[in-house]
């Protein structure tokens, strides 16, 4: 997405086309002036497709909204909180005057503050579950005792640094609420950049442009995730991008590469571009080369931090880049919307922007490598509320995923193939380990999904400890290495009927008929518990398409439709428990054998 | 110069640009109240690389008090 400026942003607004999205309701609770961040947060909502609208809190009326439900802007509709508590506005004697406090007056301020922040977290909590993000305070720029404030333990910098402490802590004990970084935003921007002084006088509005922009782009890291809209492929064009120069001209020993100027920009850029990779992100190829000049490079040469292992998937070739990315899209299973594509080429860059709208293009400033490592640091594309053990395997997942294509390419038959696979499933109820990775999966998955609906943990806790639901995860493990958790069944019980809530595989084992094997397991748990009948539905989004006739095809029978979600029912008695005969060993929990249930 | 401060005040307060003139006004403009004035003041002053007083933003209260406002500061 080009970056329009505030005026465009706003005109933008103007346009009607935003009103049919879904709506994205965020209360913001302040005791400042910040209704322009408002056009800011509405033009970052509209680009992952929502309507976002702000209701503010009155002025300073935080505690009121929070406990005593004032304005009635928190209540279960909201999808966000936002609070903007500056401390200048709730403690003027630590903001300004602390120079000039005895201790037990600091002590006393820290533990009225302290009380508050409490009391208006419980007060928040107990109007909804959604999503808190919470600025910390910001530090001083120019403590009250100078220079020998940063040494003492009783500073101004200390103080304000407890206090962040604590909120953060309080944040943590719940769930769904986040300490939102405006230190980090302060320093991105840089204080003379950061406060608009003018505006803190005239209306009690502290904070630049700028800083605005900052502080939204620092909300949309949160968001982005929760929605389901956060990048995970990244993909990387070569020469000028990962070293300077050109291989096919210049030779191994010509292109620019070390630990040394100039060479080092391109050095430093690569390890950020590992340190993603270690965080989940998955690596891609996209360039116009001889591929063997390329790995040449990834082999030979002795200061190239990434290697050929980290990447999943690659187009070494001669063809459009559009072409190319669409074909990676298909090797990884993964939606040109999880893409990231970085380029030094004006024209490869527009013309990806102009075919694939949905790939966020970044164009690296020619000349200016020097930069390149911030550029990709500062992006924020990757983003999620939490990193897993699974994240950080995932690029040794497609890794393997490649290599299972390849003998996929080899075998003559799909249930040969699937043999060869010798594939292991593991499918067990959710419990406190794999309660956040079924979350992130039911806010990341959009293509195999029958129902889209999005969980936070604290959600997902509740229905796993639920006696009318059950929320089962599956594993999958075959000679290329683990999947990991990688599908989730949300069943809930209603007298003798089981309703399929949530049904979902990540991309990366479709394919194989898991979601076969998946399904027989959670129904034959429905007819254990005692259910005559199933239900299954068939959400439709943009995105989901591949899933619509999911149920049709595994005899359940559509019984209706109901504002574009179509029912389908399952006959648990006349239902077959056949699975597919492909896999090495399914290991499945969920019901008892009947032994046990004798002896019980 | 002029045409481009009406299209930012078009574009803050979301009124055709051949619905605005010089003196165009928080008492013509509806949607023009103190808390949209300082989305335009910010506006103006990305726009054109500028940066207006307190006391300026305070007085720049018509179409025509600010194109002065942003002329008196270009070079």
């Amino acid at each position: 997405m080009q970056r329009l400026s505030y005026s465009q942003i706003q005109g933008e607004l103007n346009a009607e086309r935003m009103a049919a999205l879904p709506p994205f309701r965020t209360a913001v609770l302040r005791n400042v002036v910040i209704e322009p961040i408002e056009p800011y947060l509405r033009y970052l909502a509209y680009q992952v497709g929502s309507n976002l609208r702000c209701e503010f809190s009155e002025y300073d009326n935080v505690f009121q909204e929070a406990v005593g439900g004032h304005k009635g802007i928190l209540n279960g509709h909201i999808d966000c909180v936002l609070v903007f508590i500056k401390l200048d506005n709730l403690s003027w004697d630590l903001a300004r005057r602390f120079a000039s406090l005895p201790p037990e007056r600091i002590e006393g301020e820290k533990e009225r503050i302290k009380a508050f922040i409490t009391s208006v977290l419980t007060g928040i909590r107990k109007q909804t579950a959604a999503l808190i993000l919470w600025g910390g305070f910001e530090l001083p720029i120019h403590p009250s005792l100078g220079i020998v404030d940063y040494q003492q333990k009783s500073g101004q910098t200390a103080c304000v640094t407890e206090l962040n402490q604590f909120l953060r802590d309080a944040l943590q004990a719940h769930k769904n609420a986040y300490v939102l970084d405006l230190n980090g935003c302060l320093a991105r921007v840089g204080a003379k950049n950061f406060y608009d002084p003018r505006y803190w006088h005239i209306g009690k509005a502290p904070y630049s442009r700028e800083a605005l922009e900052e502080i939204s782009n620092e909300v949309f890291k949160y968001i982005r995730p929760l929605k389901g809209k956060n990048k995970k492929c990244l993909v990387l064009d070569c020469d000028n991008v990962l070293w300077g120069g050109i291989v096919g001209e210049e030779g191994l020993g010509g292109i620019k590469l070390g630990r040394t100027y100039p060479g080092s920009a391109y050095c430093e850029f690569q390890q950020e571009i590992l340190n993603l990779y270690h965080r989940g992100v998955v690596l891609a190829l996209c360039s116009k080369n001889n591929a063997e000049d390329v790995w040449e490079v990834f082999r030979q040469h002795p200061d190239m931090l990434l290697r050929k292992e980290h990447i999943a998937a690659a187009q070494l070739n001669w063809r459009d880049k559009v072409t190319n990315l669409r074909q990676i899209a298909a090797d990884l299973n993964l939606s040109l919307e999880s893409f990231v594509f970085l380029d030094d080429s004006p024209f490869e860059i527009g013309q990806v922007r102009q075919y694939l709208p949905e790939v966020e293009v970044v164009q690296l400033p020619l000349d200016r490598a020097v930069e390149y490592r911030d550029i990709v640091a500062a992006g924020g594309w990757f983003d999620t509320l939490t990193i897993s053990e699974e994240d950080k395997q995932r690029g040794a997942m497609y890794r393997a995923e490649a290599a299972r294509k390849e003998l996929q390419m080899q075998s003559q038959d799909l249930e040969g193939y699937y043999s060869s696979l010798e594939m292991v499933l593991e499918i067990r109820f959710a419990d406190q380990f794999s309660i956040p990775r079924i979350a992130q999966l039911t806010q990341k998955t959009n293509q195999f999904t029958l129902t889209t609906r999005r969980y936070s943990d604290a959600q997902i806790q509740e229905l796993s400890q639920s006696d009318s639901a059950d929320v089962i995860y599956l594993q999958l493990k075959d000679r290329f290495g683990e999947s990991g958790l990688t599908g989730v069944c949300i069943l809930k019980y209603d007298g003798d009927r089981a309703l399929i809530d949530s049904f979902l595989l990540s991309c990366r084992v479709l394919g194989r008929g898991v979601e076969d094997a998946f399904l027989v397991q959670c129904m034959n748990r429905a007819k254990w518990r005692g259910c005559a009948s199933a239900i299954g539905e068939y959400r439709p989004t943009a995105k989901n398409d591949q899933v619509k006739d999911f149920y049709s095809k595994r005899n359940f029978k559509p019984v209706a439709t109901v504002n574009g979600t179509g029912c389908f029912e399952l006959d648990l008695a006349a239902f077959e428990e056949t699975e597919p005969s492909f896999f090495k060993r399914i290991d499945s929990n969920l019901v008892k054998s009947r032994a046990e249930e004798r002896d019980a | 110069m002029k045409e481009k401060v009406f299209q930012v005040v078009s574009q803050v307060f979301g009124v055709q640009i051949d619905e605005l003139r010089e003196d165009s006004s928080p008492d013509t403009i509806q949607a023009w109240d103190s808390l949209k004035h300082m989305n335009l003041v910010l506006a103006l002053e990305e726009e054109f690389g500028v940066r207006f007083s307190d006391e300026k933003i305070m007085q720049m209260l018509s179409v025509g008090l600010i194109t002065e406002a942003v002329q008196e500061l270009m070079p």
